[in-house]
């Protein structure tokens, strides 16, 4: 059975200052975007969905679980794709990168390798294991991030700006990939055309929530305001 | 990030790590008791028949590694020299060349990941002061990963600083190369924490 | 947690950069580079324990054959040489510096200099001196004529690198204190 992800009236305070304010959603879809300008607060909810971070006040639940709370089973939930592929991977060559999360999960260094090397062959990268992650371009390491991600088998994948920084080809190639993959994915952008095939879309503007729905709803309303804001002069506040 | 292993594979590299590492630290107890210059002109010829069998272009990476020592090997002899006791000096001086050429042979010969199962079994005992196996050896995949991003980071900083200014950037860089260390560290404990943590 | 040991990871790495990145050699055998202000910032950066353990980390790799000393010099060679002094002082000198600025309560950019100078240069040239001489003792045994480092020598060995040495600790304390306004949560040894 599922139940989703849930947030009743949540804010989120970090030192002082209030960057979510009053969030209540119940996403079921599965195909979701949130987007938002730079700064709205979309990073944010992601990370709390993935429980990276507990909220301030107010209640989260993902598959009826805490994620905050219940770090070990979301190890099996949730799979986290953030902006920039080097900051998240965390060992030198491709087999150990993707070992690490089976091995986190429990598997023996053995069957790791196995499953290992079992994907590396299905997607033709077999010369890939003993491969520096130091030598791989943007696009491969993306892959690598992702890889590593599926191959934990979360039920939710939460994806942050994933084309951003990538060229047309390579994000034609990733959006192939995800489009075909059986999890629920949310996917965080300020770009449009990145969530325009959503089912749900929800717009956060200013720390709230601005407005959800198909996004045949949602993305006129958030261009028209994207497009007023641009034509006005930016905001001197150094508040943030 | 490349380790100083050397990639021309020679029978060296077969041998267990253990044995190598004692031939090193008897070879230079042996080397100790060497007084004499044909007993230490001895000791370095061996040394470098034994680089020559095991490849030219081996024996080159080795020589290069050695080559290093040139400074304190000058310092030696000029200083030995100097009161008229070359023979002294050169005996010194050959003597420690020979040790480290001893264990740069080790270095060369064997892979990262059998001197770390060493280390492991040589460290089990101080599991019990409550150090985590685990951890450590994340820690070291962690450092090996980094290294080339900071540095990657370092060089982008200096072509930053060259493009506006002729001279060489020294210490100017230091200050966002530790941010860059900083921010990193909290990053990767992000996702840490989001594949399972510790 | 997490964060202790990714702290400690990267600022063992940054000991690496700081040592690769490119400096002036000296003769002694000894050379000068931006290493010592590694070891510096980790104590400083990270107080005392995490600091300590980050430069035996270092040390710890370079053992293990990572070309990660000035000079892309790695392996247990290295601890053969006349330096070894100065690598066993290193994370001795790292666990006095931020031992200063855990515990001293005056402005972090003042602790954290008095640190450096205590630590990384006071403590460390001592180890290295005593290194030095201890070494010199050890390669020379049993040879008839050999000359060893008395302990003038070995002090005067150490001295040219002092000018140097300061220049490192003041700017360890400028750092320090640089970060400690921007990342103040980072700042282990004050956080």
């Amino acid at each position: 059975m599922d139940q989703g992800i849930t947030f009743q009236d949540v804010t989120y305070r970090r030192q002082d200052r209030l960057i979510l304010r009053g969030i209540s959603l119940s996403l079921t879809a599965r195909r979701i975007g949130v987007i938002g300008r730079n700064g709205s607060g979309k990073t944010t909810l992601l990370r709390l969905m993935a429980g990276l971070v507990a909220p301030s006040s107010g209640q989260i639940r993902l598959d009826g679980l805490d994620p905050a709370a219940d770090r070990r089973a979301m190890l099996d939930r949730v799979g986290i794709l953030f902006q920039n592929p080097d900051h998240q991977i965390l060992f030198p060559t491709v087999e150990e990168e993707l070992a690490f999360g089976l091995r986190q999960q429990g598997a023996s260094a053995t069957e790791a390798a196995a499953e290992v090397a079992t994907l590396l062959q299905a997607e033709g990268r077999s010369h890939w294991a003993k491969a520096l992650v130091a030598s791989l371009s943007h696009g491969q390491k993306q892959w690598l991030c992702l890889m590593a991600v599926l191959l934990m088998r979360p039920a939710t994948l939460l994806l942050d700006e994933p084309f951003a920084a990538l060229d047309l080809p390579t994000q034609a190639r990733l959006a192939r990939r995800l489009a075909v993959l059986p999890q629920r994915i949310v996917t965080i952008s300020h770009d449009p055309d990145a969530v325009a095939a959503a089912d749900h879309l929800v717009w956060i503007e200013g720390g709230e929530v601005a407005r959800q729905g198909r996004p045949a709803d949602v993305l006129p309303a958030f261009r028209a305001e994207m497009a007023r804001l641009g034509d006005a002069d930016a905001d001197t506040d150094l508040s943030h | 990030m490349l380790t100083l292993i050397s990639p021309t594979e020679t029978p060296l590299h077969r041998m267990p790590a253990c044995l190598k590492l004692g031939a090193v630290a008897a070879g230079t107890v042996l080397a100790l008791r060497v007084t004499s210059l044909p007993g230490t002109a001895g000791l370095l010829a061996g040394l470098g028949l034994t680089l020559l069998a095991l490849g030219p272009g081996f024996a080159r990476q080795a020589g290069q590694h050695l080559l290093a020592l040139w400074p304190v090997v000058a310092i030696i002899l000029i200083w030995h020299g100097w009161s008229g006791h070359w023979t002294a000096g050169a005996v010194v001086a050959g003597r420690m060349v020979f040790a480290i050429g001893l264990a740069t042979l080790m270095t060369m010969t064997t892979r990262l990941a059998d001197l770390l199962a060493l280390a492991e079994r040589g460290l089990a005992p101080l599991a019990r002061l409550g150090m985590n196996p685990r951890a450590i050896a994340l820690a070291m995949a962690l450092v090996i990963r980094f290294t080339p991003v900071l540095l990657d980071k370092a060089a982008a900083l200096r072509q930053a600083w060259q493009a506006r200014s002729p001279k060489r950037p020294r210490t100017a860089i230091a200050l966002p190369l530790a941010l860059a260390a900083l921010d990193d560290a909290d990053h990767v404990a992000e996702a840490l924490r989001a594949r399972g943590g510790l | 947690m997490e964060r202790n040991l990714t702290h400690i990871a990267l600022f063992a790495a940054l000991i690496a950069v700081l040592s690769l990145v490119p400096k002036i050699d000296l003769i002694s055998g000894v050379p000068i580079t931006a290493q010592s202000l590694g070891i510096m910032l980790c104590g400083t950066v990270l107080g005392a324990k995490r600091g300590a353990a980050a430069v035996l980390l270092f040390l710890a790799l370079v053992a293990l054959g990572l070309p990660l000393l000035s000079g892309g010099r790695g392996g247990i060679g290295v601890f053969m040489g006349p330096s070894v002094g100065y690598l066993v002082g290193f994370p001795v000198a790292a666990f006095v510096a931020g031992l200063v600025v855990e515990r001293w309560r005056a402005p972090i950019g003042v602790a954290a200099f008095a640190g450096a100078v205590l630590g990384g240069i006071l403590l460390l040239s001592a180890f290295g001196i005593v290194g030095l001489r201890a070494y010199s003792v050890l390669i020379a045994e049993g040879v008839a004529d050999a000359k060893t480092f008395t302990w003038v020598q070995a002090v005067a060995a150490a001295t040219p690198f002092l000018i140097g040495d300061t220049i490192k600790a003041v700017l360890a304390g400028a750092i320090t204190q640089s970060l400690a306004r921007l990342r103040p949560d980072s700042v282990l040894s004050r956080a």
